[in-house]
């Protein structure tokens, strides 16, 4: 740098400590001498003095709303940043106080002392306090993680010992050994775990002088940052997006690291003193330490400007050994659709930082720490919604563009009703047949097919040398497909379960580079839809019926019920550079196309969860957000509409707020919504199979009651639950009238349109019951529910006016009456009201 | 000659009273609606849950054609809330509550009978979805000792963890049990017992002991109960201050 760095005398020569508020705008330093300094960031003015009764502080940890202050005395003391004045004594040791951390929630904190043991504090509650005892000796540093539920204690023993907080009681989950040295109570050397920010790894200095990375998800050593500092390393900070790290030694060094290569960026030769805690600041180019000599430094622009631009990147990975996912951009890690490789695997130089500049396009940062969990599916072509951005097709031409590049965020493509890869097996498909599961053998797969109904099909079992990855399952047989491997293209298999010829089964192999994106098995035919864009459909027995390029492309989905077959694809892009979805329904048959490229509904941010035909083959989406959605007219060209069925976070065994669970859908049927039941925070369904559950629909017409049992709420409750009847027995009466009025309807299914008529009605009498009763003000809208009555009989108006003067409103049933009657010579028509 | 069994119903009978509850089944194969005694039952088909009665879900269980899904209350965490309330100091004294009763169904309306489609009132045994999947999830219904008897014997392969199921019906039991034999201790010539919210065999099973106990202190309280008699004899006899008495037994006889 060039200008002279200027030190801030923060405090009594000695050391001296600090802290960042998370959201940046404070820093506060605390030193030998009885006061604390809050500066504000950016701004040169003195900074604000708390007067404190302690000294020799020797720890900080800060929130946007307090801060927490260890003293030598062993007290650890709350103060308000709002007032910046003393709260309380959160907690007291019998011996000084080395190190302070706080949840990233603000919860807890993490107290480390001369004691034996760290005792955790809850910051709002100090009489809630979990005690870690496993580790022999004093703790020198401790560390929560990104996720809050796990602390990592580096004893002065020479290990790191890490506490599980998830349980009520503190666990211990790992005791790594060989990585920190010994170190004294004292030492200004450091061995605190620094966790990267994407939560899969913290890093340590190591006995070496160098600064070690450790893998959370089975603890063993990974990438190193080496040969820094000829001294003990006292202090380290990752970047806020984990692209860069800066250490500090006791030799007055001060490193700054790349984390993708671990190369060392710079060396800083104008530190004086030994740097004892650094911070960067959570979103601007500035570095904050304090020196053993109490003095603060706050140096912005602290990343060189050709590095500078490694801080606004999206969330890095932290550097693990043998890490797919370490050299890829993270957002192109998946296998690509059209069999391209991800782009840049040798990459140099500029390549690297334009893949870096996707990933700081990608918006979902978060989402890739979601899955790095070691679930195992990150390889996985085909997570289901999955949002991804990566060129939608052909090999990525080297970017001439020097500036960002931008790219639409597209929907994978998923098969509805299966699970990705757990262990070694997955569903390939689960409905209410039965479902499909295979198991993954190395060098095959071996695939069971069981079925609910036992005594109507036999289950069934196959060694699967092909690997299929796609199933559907209905009545009348079972459907594979696998991708292309070097031995064969991508295979399409049928398999009748019934069969009166001795075999009938068939496989179809498609065209050299084609895959299939997904499948879907109806009554009537056999739907694929590929990778190069085709709809491809074959009857039962493998009789190629049609073949066309679908409009919307790289298709999402499909799914079928007898002859009418609904595709999913990517649309044009939106504002929030995610393709809409498009869907097409059209009848194989027939020949005709209900609906054409039409919009999939789903509102910002939400994503498609599964698609599929309710049991009377009406088209169901399920969203992210667990809204289950029917569409209505769809048999008439552009006059679809989703309709919600059913928003499960209103349901009623959520009201109490303990449970915490998610629905995973998996049938529409008997007007019951069917599906499985996840808990814990779990994305699919696993093994052992678990039981179905099913739901009444309910139309979020208003805010879910709050089971009061006062006479008001209950008043209101029958009215809400009775509209909320009528409008779901009409949504069912027009369901029912479509497919009465465009299909050949047998006599039941008529039977049931006009039971559903009168049902309406019925809904419609009872509220004007309650309007009845309510008093003579609600005649006005007593008359106008009695206007809504389909009746085509007469019988419920005359109902209706019955009704009316059992609660003697005379004036409501006259109306009625006449009503009645002018609708019985035809007086009224449907638009008037 | 009378049949040489204690008054009241036999465990035995109570169990076989039991399996006329309704359990939800899943079937694993078709069947139609049969006509029963008790009423027709839903058509059977896979994967949808029906309730059928005990007796047939269990016939259906032996013969692998159906699996019985138990209900909420016979779960490890629902017994376990139950054993919690049961043990807990400050509810040491009662037994934990029976279901709440239905509301009247449908949609008729409080407080007018006009449109009220269903005022009957339930209680136990009679409640329906006692031991179905929709069952309250923290009551024991009136045939929980039996009912979880049945199925665990029968069906335990459809617990999740059959043993621990097991295991908290029998301390659940043990615990009401000794509640219910405290409670007889202090029970004198006029005092009572409340006993809300016990089951069907709890009953059965204390019948004996507690008749018994009541006849005990019949008897030793029948001198005193005679004595007390001829005193009032003596003086109806002596004429002192019985007319009024006398009367109001006349006006009754009239």
């Amino acid at each position: 740098m060039a200008n002279r760095l200027r030190a801030r005398p923060a405090h009594a020569p000695g050391p001296a400590y600090l802290s960042y508020t998370p959201n940046g705008k404070k820093l506060v330093t605390v030193g030998l001498n009885g006061a604390l300094r809050v500066f504000q960031h950016d701004s040169e003015d003195e900074p604000a003095v708390i007067d404190v009764l302690t000294d020799n502080h020797f720890a900080v940890a800060a929130t946007i709303e307090f801060i927490l202050v260890g003293a030598e005395d062993g007290s650890v003391t709350k103060y308000s940043l709002l007032t910046n004045s003393m709260e309380e004594m959160l907690v007291r040791s019998s011996l000084p106080v080395r190190d302070i951390a706080i949840s990233p929630d603000g919860q807890w904190a993490a107290v480390a002392s001369d004691e034996l043991e760290v005792k955790v504090v809850n910051t709002q509650d100090m009489t809630r306090v979990m005690y870690l005892r496993e580790h022999p000796r004093p703790a020198k540093h401790v560390s929560f993680d990104i996720s809050g539920a796990m602390v990592a204690v580096s004893c002065t023993d020479g290990l790191v010992y890490v506490y599980s907080l998830s349980s009520e009681q503190p666990q211990l989950v790992k005791r790594i050994d060989g990585l920190i040295k010994m170190l004294d109570n004292e030492a200004e050397a450091s061995s605190k775990a620094v966790w990267h920010p994407d939560g899969r790894a913290f890093a340590a200095p190591s006995s070496t002088r160098d600064f070690q990375v450790v893998a959370r998800n089975d603890w063993k050593l990974q990438k190193a940052f080496r040969g820094g500092h000829r001294g003990d390393i006292s202090a380290a900070a990752w970047s806020p997006n984990g692209a860069l790290l800066v250490t500090a030694g006791v030799d007055k060094s001060l490193v700054l690291w790349e984390t993708r290569s671990q190369k060392m960026l710079k060396s800083f030769d104008d530190v004086h003193n030994v740097i004892l805690a650094m911070q960067w600041h959570p979103t601007d180019n500035v570095l904050s330490y304090t020196n053993n000599n109490g003095e603060l430094f706050i140096r912005e622009n602290f990343a060189p400007n050709e590095h500078a631009k490694l801080l606004k990147i999206a969330l890095q990975h932290a550097p693990m050994n043998g890490d797919p996912l370490n050299d890829i951009s993270g957002n192109a890690r998946k296998p690509m659709l059209n069999g391209v490789k991800p782009n840049g695997h040798v990459r140099s130089g500029d390549d690297y930082i334009e893949g870096l500049l996707d990933d700081a396009m990608s918006q979902d940062g978060a989402d890739f720490i979601e899955d790095d969990d070691g679930a195992g599916y990150a390889e996985e072509p085909n997570r289901n919604g999955k949002r991804v951005a990566r060129s939608i097709e052909g090999p990525q031409a080297k970017r001439q563009a020097p500036g960002p590049v931008w790219q639409p965020q597209i929907h994978e493509p998923f098969q509805p009703g299966s699970t990705p890869w757990k262990g070694n097996r997955r569903y390939l498909c689960l409905n209410l047949t039965g479902f499909v599961w295979t198991v993954n053998q190395e060098t095959h797969n071996t695939v069971t097919v069981e079925f609910y109904d036992r005594q109507e099909h036999r289950d069934f079992h196959f060694t699967d040398p092909y690997m299929y990855d796609k199933a559907c399952l209905n009545e009348k047989g079972t459907l594979f497909a696998c991708p292309a491997s070097s031995h064969h293209p991508a295979i399409l298999y049928y398999r009748p379960h019934e069969t009166w010829t001795s075999r009938t089964d068939w496989r179809t192999e498609l065209p050299k580079g084609e895959e299939v994106s997904s499948i879907s098995l109806s009554d009537s035919c056999i739907v694929a839809t590929t990778t190069a864009g085709y709809v491809r459909i074959y009857s039962l027995f493998g009789v190629p019926l049609k073949m066309y390029r679908q409009k919307s492309s790289p298709a999402v989905t499909c799914v079928s019920w007898r002859d009418y077959v609904m595709t999913v694809g990517n649309g044009p892009v939106g504002g929030d550079e995610t393709t809409r979805l498009l869907y097409t329904i059209e009848n194989v048959k027939r020949d005709e196309i209900c609906q054409s490229e039409d919009i999939l509904a789903l509102p910002d941010g939400v994503e498609l969860k599964s698609v599929f035909f309710s049991e009377k083959g009406d088209p169901c989406i399920y969203d992210s957000d667990g809204v289950l959605l029917i569409l209505q007219h769809w048999r008439t060209p552009g006059q679809a509409k989703w309709v919600p069925l059913l928003d499960t976070r209103t349901l009623d065994r959520l009201a109490s707020g303990k449970k915490e669970e998610s629905y995973w859908p998996v049938a529409v049927a008997n007007n019951k919504f069917h599906c499985i039941i996840l808990k814990g925070g779990e994305e699919y369904p696993y093994f052992p199979r678990p039981l179905l559950s099913d739901f009444e629909f309910r139309i979020p017409i208003s805010s879910a009651p709050n089971g009061d049992e006062d006479e008001i709420n209950a008043d209101n409750t029958l009215q809400n639950s009775l509209e909320e009847k009528y409008v779901q027995s009409s949504l069912q009466y027009s369901l029912i009238q479509d497919l009465v009025e465009n299909t050949n309807a047998t006599q039941t299914q008529k039977l049931e349109a006009t039971g559903l008529e009168r049902e309406v009605d019925k809904v419609l009498l009872q509220l004007l019951a309650v309007e009845c009763r309510e008093g003579e003000e609600r005649g006005m809208k007593a008359l106008e529910i009695a206007t809504l009555m389909k009746d085509r009989t007469g019988k419920m108006l005359e109902a209706a006016g019955k009704v009316a003067q059992r609660f003697q409103r005379d004036i409501l049933s006259e109306k009625i009456t006449q009503l009645a009657e002018r609708r019985l010579v035809g007086l009224v028509d449907d638009d008037e009201v | 000659m009378a049949l040489p069994l204690p008054p009241g119903l036999t465990p035995s009978e109570v169990g076989f009273l039991c399996e006329m509850e309704l359990v939800t089944v899943i079937p694993r194969q078709r069947l139609e609606g049969l006509e029963l005694l008790g009423g027709p039952t839903q058509s059977l088909n896979p994967p949808f849950p029906a309730p059928l009665p005990l007796w047939l879900a269990l016939l259906l269980k032996r013969q692998k054609r159906a699996n019985i899904s138990p209900p909420p209350w016979l779960s490890v965490e629902g017994l376990s809330s139950i054993l919690d309330f049961e043990t807990d100091n400050r509810t040491a004294e009662v037994f934990s509550p029976a279901p709440s009763l239905p509301r009247p169904t449908g949609f008729g309306l409080p407080h007018d009978e006009y449109l009220s489609q269903d005022s009957l009132e339930f209680s136990p045994p009679f409640l329906a979805d006692s031991s179905t999947t929709r069952s309250q999830p923290n009551a024991l219904p009136y045939h929980w000792l039996e009912l979880g008897h049945l199925l665990l014997t029968h069906a335990s392969d459809d617990f999740d963890d059959p043993d621990t199921v097991r295991r908290l019906l029998r301390d659940l039991r043990e615990v009401r049990m000794s509640k219910l034999r405290k409670g007889f201790r202090v029970l004198d010539a006029g005092a009572g017992v409340k006993m809300n919210g016990v089951g069907g065999m709890e009953i059965a099973e204390v019948r004996g002991f507690v008749g018994g106990v009541v006849d005990g202190l019949r008897k030793i309280n029948r001198s005193r109960e005679e004595s007390r008699k001829d005193r009032e004899a003596e003086e109806r006899e002596n004429g002192l201050g019985g007319s009024s008495y006398q009367d109001d037994e006349d006006d009754m006889q009239l």
